[in-house]
Order: C-alpha cells, then structure tokens, then sequence
C-alpha cells in the first residue's frame, strides 16, 4: 500500500491530499492514484464492516476521497481520455420520505467507486423513477426508505416498475432504517440492507456479474 | 397505585406493582382521536379531547405526551431554528400527511457559526432558506405563540392531568446541541465540520447549552413543574446524529450531555434522555450519567440499543426506557408485540428501574391493536407482586 492509500486509510486528510499533490508533481499516472486512493477506500469499508470504524467515518472517507479526486480528476483526460463508468444506478428516496442521508452515503461510496450514480433526490415519485429507468437504462435501481409510512411507498413503486415492464431488467435494491427489521422479500426487491458498505458489496457484485455474462 | 407513583418507583430504580408502560404517542393521538394536525397545533382542547379518545383506544398508558414539539413549532423564536426548518408545512392541513411530519431536511440553514453565536438565531431564521409559510406569519401571531399560547396550552394539559389522573411525559423538551447542529448544517456539513474544524463546533455546541437549556426549563415552569405531575420532567433529545464512532461520542456529545443534565438537576427537574441510535458502544461511557446527582433524576430512553446490555451496565444508576420497535408496530400483530415485550421485561424488569415503551416514539401509522398489546404486556408480564 502507498502512503495515499495509508492515508486514506487513516482518514487523514492532510496526509491525503499532501499524498496526491506530490504525486500529482512527479508525474505519476493519474489513474494510478485514484486507484490508490480507492484501495484505501476498501479498507475503511472493510474496517467499518468490523466495527472499527462508524458511518460518521465512512461518509468522512467519502468526502475526502472526493476532495482528492478532485485535484486528480483534471490531470486524467491528458493521460487517458475521457473514462467510462463502470456501471450506472439510479436512487432515490421513496415519495412521503425526505430522509437524505443514507441514500447520500451509498451514493457517495459508489460515486467513489467509479459508478454512474443518477440521483434523484428525496420525496420521489414511482413515476420519476420509471421515467428515468427508460431514460438511462441503469443496471441498478437503488431506492431508500426511512420511515415506517415508506414502505408502502416502496411497494407501490416496484409495482409502477413492473407494470411497465422494466422490473427484469434491472437490479433493486433497498436501503435504510425501516428495512432492517421487515422481511427483503415483502418488498419484492433483490436485496434489503441497512449496511451501506454492504450494498456496495452487493451492487459492485450484481454489475460485475452482469458484464461477465455480456 | 397511581401511573405517577407507578412511574417514581422506577425512576428510583424501585419495583411498583408492575412494569409502568407509557408507549411515546405523540403525531397517532391526533390521527386517531380525529383532528388534523392544525387543530393539533392551534386549539388545545381539541388534542386534549383527541388524546383521550386515542387513548382508550391504545390501552391508555402510564404518563402522556403532551407534544410540546407542537409549542417549539410554532415558536419564531427560541429553539425554532430547527423546528421551522424541520416543519414540512404540506401536512399542515393533512391526516393523514401528503407531506412529512416534521423530519431532517438535508438543506443547511446556517453557514457561519461565529455570525450565530455573534448575533444569535435571527440571522440564520430570516436568510430566508426557509420555507416561505415560516414567514408569512404577522408579528402578532408571534407574539401570541411565543409568550401567551403556552400558557393557554398549559392550561388544557394541565386540566387533562387533574381529571385523567395521568401526568405528563414532559413539561419542557430540550435538544442536545449536536442534534440542532445536524439540522442547522445538515448531517453531512455536520461531519465535515467535527473533522475539520472540531474546536469550532465544541465551541458552538457551548453556546447552544445554555440557549437551549434556558428555553426547555421555562417550557417546563409554563407547564407547571412543581404542580403538574411529569411537568418536572425535561425532555432531552436525541442523541447526536447516526453513526458517531465511541470517539466522537465521548469528545462531542457526552461531556456536553452531561453538562446539560447535571444543569437541569441541580435547577430542581428530572431528566428524560431521549437518545436515538444504536449507543450500545458507548455504554460503558454512558454508565457516568448520574454521577454526582441524587437518585431518580434521570431516565433513559433508548431505540436502537442492545437493552439487555443497558441493564446489565447501568440498569443500576439509572432507570431505562423502550423499546418496542416501530415496524412491529406497523407491521407486526399484537402476538408479536407481546412476545418482544415480554423478553423486554425479562431483560430490563428485575428489580425496578425499567419503564416498557416505545423506540423512538409510536409511528402515527401504528396498528392500534398492536400499540394497545405493548400496555397489555406490562399488566400480563411485568407483575412484580402478585
């Protein structure tokens, strides 16, 4: 591991971007340090899933691993051209819950992670998440739902997505504090969690599974 | 035996007759008792009226909330930063809500701590982030739901204490700084802030203590502490925002929670700490929290917490509270609700010292069959002299 993946590691964000910077002044390739910071990135998710770590530091890792890329990111296209995302989802929180957060973090993570994320936002309609399911085709649909009223919600919009016929063709998953304790399959969902590195595991699984069988 | 004398054994970590049950029905006794959430607000004898409708219908209940939320909502001034921020103003005339009950919006209201602790709240209030309806109010409805209303509200809770002989869950409601922080910056500014510039944000969370403090403990004389049972009580929500790590617990929230309850003590009232969250890991940290104070000051009311790991740390220092889980309530039947509370009495019940409730507080969705078997439980299982 390299010091931007020690540092990232660490949750230091002095050690990061002074990490970054140096390397970002000797030349060395751009890809090769967001990768570096994105294996440092694994390791708080893997720390977080044990314990060591809480979803205060995860989303502190996200923040700063975004303030790095964003120093790396206008030295990528001089190396490599523009680069592809490696998969796209769609969020949203459920219409009636305007509860952000926790869609926020996932989004944060897969964003980090090299994922196209559309987010759209909180209070959200079946309709729009319909809408933007025929519109950009994503391999995930990712919804969250905090309160106990948004269940019903979340039933009634994969309802929406099966009558249009588009349940098949994508992946969903649930997240938030409601799910923990109500049965996946009430939901009709593919996987419910309330463990955002979780998710991530899933999710990261699911598109890369796909692409195999492609 | 009284509901109070039932619930005062257990603050003193005494066995009453029984368990004390009091399930934290707050937005579900306008829904059930038939008024919107206007009516809730804005006339007290109708939620006084609503209230003792639902409650027959919820199995009653060893105290009553008196929904002070409803008094910091439609104060302009005080703690109502964040009650006017929280405010989905679409349910104002719904039951049940097109909009939200009150919740966390993640749309920060404050950006330069040193400008509020400068000049106060009012900068922040009238930077007009808020909704418009926060503003359309006159002067005069200010005034009156700032400095005449409570009284007016106090006065029909009072009445309902007297005649249902069913005292009051809290006179006064105070928030730990850390929590108005996550709604004035939003939970994510929030972290950004306790990472970068910690100094800063202790130092604002100094200045919110006595604010705040103020405030919930004249809530609470308007109320009647003293004279209205359960009006002593201060209500002190609601343990930091998700996710805090041992560390930042015990450098951020804990030394100023236990400023804040040892204020409140000292000043003559008890302490009802409505702590969301899991803090099962900081427990250990936790079992301080009456340190230096007289016995049956403190409460603590807990959601997500390993509750059998509460009372075996500090099931003797200080009473607990809960914790039915709110999607049973929803989602589960009175069989299920009743085998939970069961086990919850079995952990939490021996010796004294543990009231059957609620997480966080009943959904207003609840099945009412399943709210009512959580009193039911307490009056099957949590005999202590038969």
């Amino acid at each position: 591991m390299g010091k931007i993946a020690d540092a990232m590691a660490a949750l230091d964000k002095d050690a990061l971007m002074a990490a970054v910077k140096e390397g970002l002044a000797s030349n060395t390739d751009p890809m090769h340090l967001v990768e570096e910071a994105r294996k440092g990135l694994e390791r708080v998710g893997a720390d977080y899933e044990k314990g060591k770590y809480f979803l205060m530091e995860l989303m502190w890792a996200a923040q700063i691993f975004k303030d790095a890329l964003a120093l790396i990111t206008p030295k990528l296209p001089e190396k490599h051209g523009s680069t592809a995302a490696k998969g796209r989802i769609v969020m949203g929180t459920v219409k009636g819950d305007i509860h952000d957060l926790g869609k926020s973090i996932v989004r944060d993570l897969l964003e980090c992670s090299g994922y196209e994320v559309v987010d759209l936002g909180v209070d959200v309609p079946s309709s729009a998440f319909v809408d933007k399911i025929k519109q950009v085709e994503p391999q995930v649909l990712g919804l969250s739902a905090l309160l106990t009223a948004a269940v019903t919600q979340a039933e009634a919009t994969i309802a929406d997505i099966k009558k249009s016929g588009l349940r098949d063709k994508i992946k969903i998953i649930i997240g938030g504090g409601v799910v923990g304790e109500i049965n996946a399959s009430d939901f009709g969902v593919d996987f419910a969690t309330i463990n955002a590195s979780e998710g991530i595991r899933v999710i990261e699984d699911w598109i890369a599974k796909q692409k195999k069988g492609a | 035996m009284s509901c109070y004398e039932r619930l005062e054994l257990a603050w003193n970590l005494k066995e009453a007759d029984r368990v004390p049950c009091a399930p934290v029905n707050c937005y579900i006794l306008p829904h059930l008792g038939g008024i919107n959430i206007r009516e809730m607000f804005m006339e007290p004898d109708k939620l006084v009226k609503a209230t003792i409708k639902a409650r027959e219908m919820l199995g009653g209940g060893d105290n009553v909330d008196p929904n002070i939320t409803t008094l910091n909502h439609l104060s302009m001034f005080g703690r109502a930063g964040w009650d006017q921020a929280t405010l989905d103003w679409r349910i104002w005339d719904d039951f049940p809500p097109e909009g939200n009950l009150p919740s966390l919006y993640e749309k920060p209201i404050i950006e330069d701590y040193d400008d509020v602790m400068k000049r106060g709240f009012a900068q922040a209030l009238y930077n007009r982030k808020l909704e418009n309806k926060v503003h359309a109010r006159s002067i005069d409805d200010f005034l009156y739901y700032e400095y005449e209303y409570p009284k007016v509200y106090a006065a029909a809770w009072r009445e309902f204490v007297e005649e249902q002989e069913v005292p009051l869950l809290m006179g006064g409601r105070a928030c730990h700084p850390l929590d108005m922080l996550q709604y004035y910056r939003g939970i994510s500014n929030l972290t950004r802030d306790i990472f970068e510039r910690p100094q800063k944000v202790l130092e604002m969370c100094g200045w919110l203590v006595e604010y705040e403090s103020m405030l919930a403990m004249r809530d609470a004389m308007i109320m009647g502490a003293g004279e209205v049972p359960g009006a002593e009580v201060i209500f002190f929500i609601n343990g930091g925002p998700p996710g805090m790590s041992p560390r930042i617990f015990d450098k951020f929230f804990w030394p100023i929670a236990k400023k804040m309850i040892d204020t409140f003590v000292k000043r003559g009232f008890k302490v009802h700490c409505h702590w969301d969250n899991d803090l099962t890991p900081d427990l250990d940290t936790m079992s301080h929290i009456a340190d230096g104070l007289p016995k049956g000051k403190i409460l603590l009311d807990l959601e997500k917490t390993d509750m059998k790991k509460a009372k075996e740390t500090l099931g003797d220092k200080v009473c607990l509270f809960g914790a039915v889980p709110s999607t049973l309530l929803c989602y589960g039947t009175p069989d299920k609700v009743e085998k939970y509370c069961k086990k919850l009495i079995d952990d939490c019940a021996p010796g004294g010292g543990y009231v059957l409730s609620t997480e966080c507080e009943t959904p207003w969705d609840s099945k009412p069959e399943n709210v009512k078997a959580i009193c039911d439980a307490a009056k099957k299982y949590g005999q202590y002299r038969r």
